[in-house]
């Protein structure tokens, strides 16, 4: 206060007054701020009232558009002099920095770091399940498809099996999606394949299980959303003729096992007239799904049925992310953008916020607990990390790898996203 | 008296005029020329001159014949209107006859002329007037007054006593009318009742007159009612006859030959003052002695002539402005941009011709810049010339930008590059999207079959030949699902992997089937090669081997149904070689498959040119070839000759058929894209030429209104392309986009491009070993 009041008299000042929804809260006061000062002042200014012990950087956002060069520029044109400005401020996010690579032999479609301690990438084309531990050493390595994974989900554990086992469900080019259960015993590793499920006739796209653990979705390239329980059955639940095929003999010797039981849906979800690309449950009983018809669909996942339809014009989905109080999902389209749908709106076409890519986004995931930071991924290998009131410019970027694609990310904690890539290399950027 | 005479003439009968003429002796008189007064006249005349009576006597006599005439001609008068009417006519006969006898015979005055005579006095001769008698015939007060009622109706008297006024207003009486039997008396003591007729204006018969009766006897003979009528009238010659004869100006003659060789005589003419000039008897150009001093006058000197009016004054010269003083203020002074501009404007656009100048002193202001400009062209005005006219076109260059809709508004269209999939060698030269739009499969020259997901640019699958790949193309059969790679003269039938059941097994059967058809009794030149049942995961299922020698398969096309198929064989031309001859593409190249009955025939026998392209009508039983330089299009059900285009293009590259298959584009090296309009005719609807290099491929999409061309200048362009349903609207052509990505490599740029179906996506393959997909 002492140095905005000092600094007063040179260049014209501007009446400001902070607000956050951080934990470092102002009293609430005007602030005399030069207009020539920026992002880098004001952090000082806060940091400086709130005297806090550590120096933590902040980012500002005027009028939903975050600070990037001194405040007149920012306040130019909107601002009317005598008129407070208003200015939102939170942490800054640094620019991740990668830690490590982790190569692999393929393309890895998808990650997950929801195993404490533990992250799953997923390989596309070996049809195998390496784990890494925070060691970044491979623990496994499953061969459970016979052809590229798609993507992968763990079940959220349930009270039956011990601790260190989860139940992973795979979905993959062959039209299956599978249950597996993997044991993390402490040095030994080992996955055991429990059933398989069959429904689409084309190659599945996502998968996704809900919280409590007891439902799982597959989205289909055939149009389709199916509903399974993660129950694994006692017996076979559709018949070996229906999917007998002469080049499935790993498939038949694994079954002659007899441990895998085939599985029938519980339910199949119709309304998508093309390719499902992702589905994601909002809560325990809706889900939602994006698709290359250019819809994105809320189901009621109990009854089956398609609750709310927002359709806009030709944008085929590629992936879906929901944060943490699903009221909007964030889907990226094939038009190089990533757009912010309302789901409580009433009318088909919500209001959107579009996010621009620079090259088609293939990957997103909201930050943890977050409801405006997500990260998203990219064709020219760069993970950007945004902020929902931010739709102009992102937080952060980092390029990753180049000229590769970023195929799958996911957040490792509270501010660790780690893309999944492709092409014999895994990386996990962390950020300082 | 004369008028009696003539008055008697006309009263009588024709039979008492005989008489009457008897009486009178008139030697020349004749009833026929009794019509009018001046016949009469004329006919007087003769008489006159006949009689050679003396003049002076005449007079007298008629005084005298008068009364005679009076009293004898009354008698047959029935009453005194009769005698009344007698004397209607005045003494102007009187008068003329006494004039003719005095002077000449033709003259015809009414007033007496003057005699001239010696005067006994004077001796000199003088003019005497006939003395002017104040007698009765002068004198018309003692006429019996006539009805004065004009030409009214008569009948309008009908029930009155009289039948009209006199000049005096006193009324005319009817006159008394007998009863039926005075009427029988008097016809019976009338002779001349029988010719008298009633007469209304006066309420009584009337005799008729010797003109009227001989008109009734004329009409009774059926004769012409004018008794003047000559019907024998002897010929007048107003054209023929000597001295009449019509000259003509024109001539049929021909031109005499003289008036085309030059004339002699004239030539001696010349000859005669050439030779006069040599020998200088003649000088050309004699100085002439008396104007060698030009004569001058002084054309200002005189008064202007006062008739014209007098000259316009000039008008008055604006006053000098503050900004065109040396000194002006700071304020008119212009600023930078002022003067850019002033100095960028043409001369006959600037709003004033200076710009204002500051100098501190009149002495520092320099000479006038314009001065020379300005005397030029005072100059040109005095001259009359006209000053420099600049051919200005005011047209504003936007208007002749065809109006074409924004390609903002026709969005989807592809406009970036997505993703790009990577050979390792070679030129891929040809890709094809599944008809799920879901998977791609290209192929190199090296022989490296490439199969992969679209939008995420993953290889599932891949397969070698070891051959150089011409052509990949997805059946379009969504019950089964298998492509056809064609390479150096085979083709090779793949099954993708991961594929249903149901569409594996069908599949499988048709391109496996258990119990294969019997060879087909005529030996062909195209054997069908089936692999093993359970064939290794690397090796086709199915293979077709063409006659040796027929080159690498150019293009295989598809049936919309998924059976038939037909290829082109031979080697692709080389595009800098576009001179030379073709190679391949003869009689044998294009072939026609049926995958169900394993079956191969060739179409054509013998084919004019190099075979390009073919392909199969989206919906009709037509196929269009394309030889060099035309497109042929025949009917396949009734085998003939449709139809030929004559694109205008060198050497055709590359065709492709709208999917309502109404439209063709067709491709050319030459860089053309042609448009043809099937239904409208077979020259192109429109010409492109937006490509710098050759034209390599063309595609329609399937569903969206785009078409896509790709060229060795490494750039693909993509076209709006809305066909009306409507035959009357045009096709709407409007390009969209460059999209540039592909390395040019040895001058082949894009060799292919192909749309993803159901979506605005594109697939294209370069010579730069890529594959790119282009997203919207």
């Amino acid at each position: 206060m002492a140095a905005a009041s000092s600094s007063t008299q040179t260049p014209p000042s501007i009446p400001v007054v902070f607000s956050t929804k951080t934990q470092y809260q102002l009293p609430p006061q005007k602030f005399m701020v030069p207009a020539s000062w920026r992002r880098f002042q004001l952090s000082q200014l806060i940091n400086t009232a709130l005297a806090l012990p550590r120096v933590v950087p902040f980012d500002f956002l005027i009028r939903g558009v975050l600070l990037r060069g001194t405040l007149s520029e920012a306040a130019n044109g909107e601002w009317k002099q005598e008129e407070t400005l208003e200015i939102e401020y939170i942490e800054s996010v640094m620019p991740p920095t990668r830690l490590a690579a982790l190569p692999h032999e393929e393309w890895v479609s998808s990650i997950s770091c929801s195993v404490p301690g533990q992250s799953l990438p997923h390989e596309l084309i070996r049809w195998y399940i390496p784990h890494i531990d925070r060691a970044q050493t491979l623990l496994h390595t499953a061969p459970w498809h016979p052809a590229p994974i798609t993507s992968f989900t763990i079940v959220s554990s349930n009270k039956a099996s011990s601790e260190q086992d989860v139940l992973v469900v795979t979905a993959s080019h062959d039209r299956t999606a599978q249950i597996s259960r993997a044991s993390l015993n402490g040095t030994e590793t080992t996955s055991t394949p429990l059933a398989t499920l069959h429904l689409h006739d084309a190659p599945i796209a996502d998968v996704a299980s809900n919280q409590s653990g007891n439902r799982i979705l597959t989205a289909g390239w055939d149009g389709l959303i199916g509903l399974w329980s993660s129950s694994i059955p006692e017996i076979d639940e559709v018949p070996l003729e229906a999917i007998a095929a002469p080049e499935r003999k790993k498939r038949r010797k694994v079954q002659e096992d007899g441990s895998v039981k085939t599985k029938a849906p519980s339910a199949v979800l119709r309304s998508h007239t093309a390719r499902v690309s992702a589905v994601k449950f909002s809560s325990a009983d809706d889900a939602v799904s994006c698709g290359f018809d250019s819809t994105i669909r809320t189901w009621d996942v109990e009854r089956g049925l398609c609750s709310h339809t927002i359709t806009v014009s030709e944008k085929p989905f590629l992936a879906l992310a929901l944060p943490a109080v699903p009221a909007t999902a964030l889907a990226a389209s094939a038009d190089r953008s990533a757009t912010l749908f309302d789901l409580r709106t009433g009318t088909s076409v919500a209001a959107a916020v579009k996010f621009t890519h620079p090259a088609t986004p293939a990957a997103l995931v909201f930050a943890q607990n977050s409801e405006s930071q997500f990260a998203s991924g990219a064709y020219d290998g760069v993970v950007r990390i945004w902020d929902v009131r931010s739709a102009t410019h992102e937080v952060a970027n980092a390029r990753v790898w180049d000229g590769q694609k970023v195929l799958g990310l996911d957040w490792a904690g509270k501010s660790w996203p780690s893309p999944a890539k492709v092409e014999s290399k895994y990386g996990v950027p962390v950020q300082m | 008296m004369a008028s009696h005479v003539a008055n008697r003439k006309r009263k009588p009968t024709a039979k008492e005029q005989l008489d009457a003429s008897d009486v009178e002796s008139f030697p020349g008189g004749s009833l026929d020329s009794l019509s009018s007064d001046e016949e009469e006249d004329r006919l007087l005349h003769e008489s006159d001159k006949s009689d050679s009576d003396s003049v002076d006597a005449f007079p007298e006599i008629d005084t005298d014949s008068d009364s005679d005439t009076e009293g004898g001609d009354d008698v047959d008068d029935v009453d005194e209107g009769s005698s009344a009417n007698d004397e209607e006519f005045p003494g102007s006969e009187d008068e003329a006859q006494d004039i003719e006898g005095a002077s000449s015979e033709n003259d015809l005055h009414i007033f007496p002329k003057a005699k001239t005579v010696v005067s006994d006095i004077t001796g000199q001769p003088k003019k005497v007037y006939p003395e002017i008698e104040p007698d009765y015939d002068s004198d018309s007060s003692t006429e019996d007054a006539p009805n004065r009622i004009g030409n009214i109706p008569l009948h309008w008297y009908d029930d009155l006593p009289h039948v009209g006024y006199d000049i005096d207003g006193t009324k005319v009486l009817k006159p008394a009318r007998g009863d039926e039997l005075d009427k029988f008396l008097k016809t019976v003591d009338d002779p001349s009742a029988w010719t008298s007729a009633f007469d209304k204006n006066t309420q009584m018969d009337k005799p008729l007159t010797a003109e009227e009766l001989d008109i009734i006897r004329r009409l009774e003979a059926l004769e012409n009612p004018d008794s003047n009528y000559d019907p024998y009238h002897p010929t007048v010659e107003w054209f023929t006859g000597k001295g009449k004869e019509e000259i003509m100006p024109l001539s049929a003659a021909p031109e005499p030959k003289r008036r085309w060789i030059p004339s002699k005589w004239e030539k001696q003419k010349v000859m005669k003052i050439v030779r006069a000039i040599r020998q200088g008897r003649i000088l050309p150009s004699k100085p002439k002695a008396t104007s060698s001093i030009p004569q001058f006058y002084a054309i200002w000197n005189d008064e202007p002539s006062s008739h014209a009016p007098p000259p316009l004054t000039a008008p008055k010269l604006r006053l000098p402005t503050h900004s065109e003083s040396y000194n002006p203020p700071e304020e008119h002074l212009p600023t930078e941009k002022e003067q850019k501009e002033w100095e960028a404007t043409d001369k006959e656009d600037r709003e004033r011709d200076y710009l204002p100048q500051k100098y501190s002193a009149l002495r520092l202001v320099p000479a006038y810049g314009q001065f020379i400009q300005e005397r030029f062209s005072r100059q040109l005005d005095l001259y009359l010339a006209p000053r420099i006219q600049r051919a200005k076109l005011n047209i504003d260059p936007n208007s002749l930008i065809p109006k074409l809709p924004s390609p903002n508004t026709l969005r989807p269209f592809p406009n970036y590059k997505s993703l790009s999939f990577p050979h390792a060698r070679g030129r891929v030269r040809c890709a094809s999207i599944s008809p799920d739009g879901a998977w791609v499969v290209s192929a190199d020259e090296e022989g490296a079959v490439c199969l992969w997901e679209v939008i995420v640019g993953r290889e599932v699958k891949r397969w070698s030949l070891n051959e150089k790949v011409g052509a990949v193309e997805w059946c379009p059969r969504m019950d089964a699902s298998f492509f056809v790679v064609g390479t150096e003269e085979k083709l090779y039938f793949f099954m993708p992997p991961n594929l249903p059941p149901a569409i594996r097994l069908a599949t499988k059967a048709l391109l496996i089937p258990s119990a294969l058809s019997s060879t087909p009794a005529t030996p062909s030149l195209v054997k069908w090669v089936n692999f093993p049942h359970e064939p290794a995961p690397e090796s086709p299922h199915l293979s077709v081997d063409l006659p040796a020698s027929s080159g690498l398969i150019r293009q295989i096309a598809w049936h919309r149904k998924g059976d038939y198929f037909a290829t082109v064989c031979g080697h692709h031309p080389c595009p800098t070689l576009i001179t030379t001859t073709a190679s391949g593409g003869g009689q044998g190249a294009v072939w026609i498959h049926q995958v169900s009955r394993r079956h191969s025939q060739a179409p054509f026998k013998k084919i004019k040119g190099s075979v390009q392209l073919v392909l199969f009508h989206p919906s009709r039983p037509h196929f269009f070839v394309a030889t060099q330089r035309y497109v042929r299009i025949y009917n396949l059900a009734e085998q003939k000759l449709l139809k030929m285009l004559t694109p205008g293009i060198r050497w055709i590259s590359s065709m492709d058929v709208h999917p309502s298959g109404d439209h063709l584009i067709v491709g050319g090296y030459d860089r053309k894209l042609c448009w043809f309009d099937l239904e409208l005719s077979e020259k192109p609807y429109k010409i492109l030429r937006y490509h710098s290099r050759a034209i390599r491929s063309l595609h329609f999409h399937p569903s969206y209104p785009l078409f896509v061309s790709s060229s060795d200048d490494g750039s693909i362009q993509v076209f709006h392309a809305r066909v009306y349903s409507d035959l009357l609207t045009d096709p709407l052509i409007v390009p969209l986009k460059i999209l540039r990505g592909h390395d040019v490599r040895e001058g082949l740029g894009v060799l292919q491009v192909r749309w993803v179906p159901k979506q605005p996506w594109l697939v294209s393959t370069g010579a730069d070993s890529t594959v790119a997909v282009w997203c919207h």
